[in-house]
């Protein structure tokens, strides 16, 4: 056979099932494609499931997701689903927020109990953001059927315009306001900012990519079009993921160069086919699906703080 | 001239010792010579687990154990309970010395067959020469679990009659064991380690080291991992964004067709 069933990582210290991995990385690359995630709540745990160390996952998923989001941000760059202005912004939050999140996060380790702390706001973060876009979704699906049902029996019906919010006329408020053509938007500048500098300290607090973090807030803070959400999403996690890739090559020599190539050659093939099937769908489809992945990713968060765990030791630099 | 004295000297001194050496290794108390074929592990870029066949001589009526150890190492470890009585996480810090990286063990019978002679090779054993700090942390079931968890990994293993015996030759009869190692394996020094057991008493013993090497891709990208990692680092990405590139490009391609 050409390809080895069996390759040996040189960091992992073990060797993987080349279609296995391969397979992952479809998986993994076609939900980044659809909703804009990385996927490393999904990535890593299997991973290690396959006997990877956990610090090795996680830093050569990173890696991979290097692969798997240009290979998506040029997909969706294609369709025009790439807000570039406020993709910058946010990872200029986001960088500041990280090193503020690092700050944080060793203020907390200091006190003791964060562990607890993070995993509960976790738990608690998900199932709020995850129930309430469920719920939004819903609504809306409904919403929309109604009007089509109605102008079918009784004529055309004018939409009422939405009353104002306390929320939307306080963005109007803030200074420096900018346009932002390709989400067809206006807002200050602060508030890209400032939310990125919010979704930088949450993930390195949880040490997650931020995806399920970032997606939520630029639909419902920022009011962006779910499309071009998905596609800004990719371009910042682009950057995000590069960054770490060289700081744990750097500091922990964490990286798995091999794990990671099989993996993007998978992810980055999931992740075009992704953002094809992400164009099929509604913008209030995509979130309600988004919104039904992060409940099912809290429910097996919370599965594993209840259940009894099989063996009571775990290394450090695990989960 | 001068040099060639010297050298005629030290071959002199050479071919005196080297008998003398011969003859030490062969009665020595325990004195057993063992072959492991392969004699070293190379890990290359396939590398899968392997296995290796121990072979040599025992003194004849003797039960042979076989092990395969890693070097005893230091672990850092969490205790997992239950925080607030509910939720389980990793709580207190703990350390654990003198653990084996690898710990195989296989024998010409069932393990439990053997008794209490065999007990200072099995894994329980391992479990009672590990040394957990703090001392508050040093319970029975952390030492189990710690067994429980490298099992898991596939890296302690008791393996079931891996060793078959010849019938005796006079005083001794040969021995083969094979030994599965497993894909789960760092580069480092190994050894096995062969245990004849007559009459509930150690007969003999013979030792011998395992080196395990990264060799071809594994061992140069070890290299540049380990030592030009800021190169590493942005060669993976550089790596990782054309790859990105190259398929989205592809697909294109194929789009506009």
């Amino acid at each position: 056979m050409a390809i080895p069933l069996h390759l040996y990582l040189p960091i992992a210290g073990n060797s993987v099932n080349v279609a296995a991995v391969l397979g992952l990385g479809v998986a993994v690359g076609l939900l980044s494609g659809i909703f804009g995630v990385g996927g490393g709540f999904l990535m890593t745990p299997l991973l290690i499931m396959m006997g990877i160390p956990p610090t090795v996952a996680a830093a050569s998923d990173s890696n991979q997701i290097v692969g798997a989001s240009t290979s998506g941000t040029l997909a969706h760059f294609r369709m025009g689903n790439v807000d570039f202005k406020m993709g910058l912004l946010l990872l200029v939050g986001g960088v500041l927020g990280g090193t503020l999140g690092v700050q944080v996060i060793k203020v907390l380790r200091a006190m003791g109990n964060a562990d607890f702390l993070i995993n509960i706001t976790y738990v608690l973060m998900l199932g709020f953001v995850g129930g309430y876009m469920f719920l939004e979704s819903l609504q809306a699906m409904r919403k929309n059927k109604k009007p089509a049902q109605s102008s079918q029996e009784a004529g055309a019906e004018p939409q009422k315009p939405k009353k104002e919010s306390a929320y939307a006329r306080c963005i109007k408020a803030m200074p420096w306001q900018m346009d932002f053509p390709r989400s067809g938007i206006r807002l200050s500048v602060l508030m890209p900012l400032v939310l990125g500098v919010l979704v930088g300290v949450l993930s390195a607090i949880m040490g997650v990519g931020g995806g399920f973090i970032m997606v939520p807030v630029m639909v419902y803070l920022l009011r962006m079009p779910m499309h071009v959400v998905v596609g800004t999403s990719l371009f910042q996690i682009l950057f995000t993921c590069v960054n770490v890739t060289i700081m744990q090559s750097v500091e922990n020599h964490t990286v798995d160069f091999v794990l990671a190539l099989i993996l993007l050659l998978g992810s980055s093939f999931g992740a075009q086919i992704g953002a094809k099937v992400g164009k099929r769908l509604h913008g209030e489809q995509l979130k309600i699906l988004l919104a039904s992945l992060v409940l099912v990713v809290m429910g097996k968060m919370l599965y594993g703080l209840l259940a009894t765990p099989s063996v009571l030791l775990a290394y450090v630099g695990g989960h | 001239m001068r040099g060639l004295k010297i050298s005629l000297i030290t071959l002199f001194a050479v071919l005196l010792v080297l008998p003398a050496a011969a003859l030490a290794a062969n009665f020595a108390p325990g004195g057993l010579d063992l072959v492991v074929s392969p004699p070293s592990v190379k890990i290359g870029a396939t590398y899968d687990g392997t296995t290796l066949t121990v072979t040599g001589k025992a003194p004849a009526g003797s039960d042979v154990v076989v092990r395969f150890v890693g070097a005893r190492t230091e672990l850092h470890m969490k205790e997992k309970g239950r925080a607030l009585g509910l939720l389980w996480m990793n709580l207190a810090s703990l350390t654990i010395d003198e653990v084996p990286s690898v710990y195989l063990v296989t024998a010409s019978k069932d393990l439990d067959a053997l008794g209490a002679a065999a007990a200072p090779y099995r894994l329980e054993q391992v479990s009672q020469d590990i040394v957990i700090t703090p001392a508050d942390k040093d319970t029975p079931v952390n030492r189990l679990e710690l067994l429980k968890l490298r099992r898991e990994e596939g890296l302690y293993r008791e393996v079931r009659g891996g060793v078959t015996l010849s019938p005796a030759d006079g005083a001794s009869q040969e021995f083969r064991a094979v030994m599965p190692v497993p894909s789960k394996l760092l580069p480092g020094e190994y050894s096995v380690e062969v245990l004849a057991l007559k009459d509930g008493k150690l007969a003999a013993s013979g030792k011998t080291g395992v080196p395990v090497e990264l060799v071809g891709i594994p061992a140069k990208l070890a290299d540049v991992a380990f030592n030009h990692s800021l190169v590493y680092g942005i060669l993976a990405t550089i790596v990782a964004l054309l790859s990105g590139l190259a398929i989205g490009l592809v697909f294109q391609s194929k789009g506009a067709h």
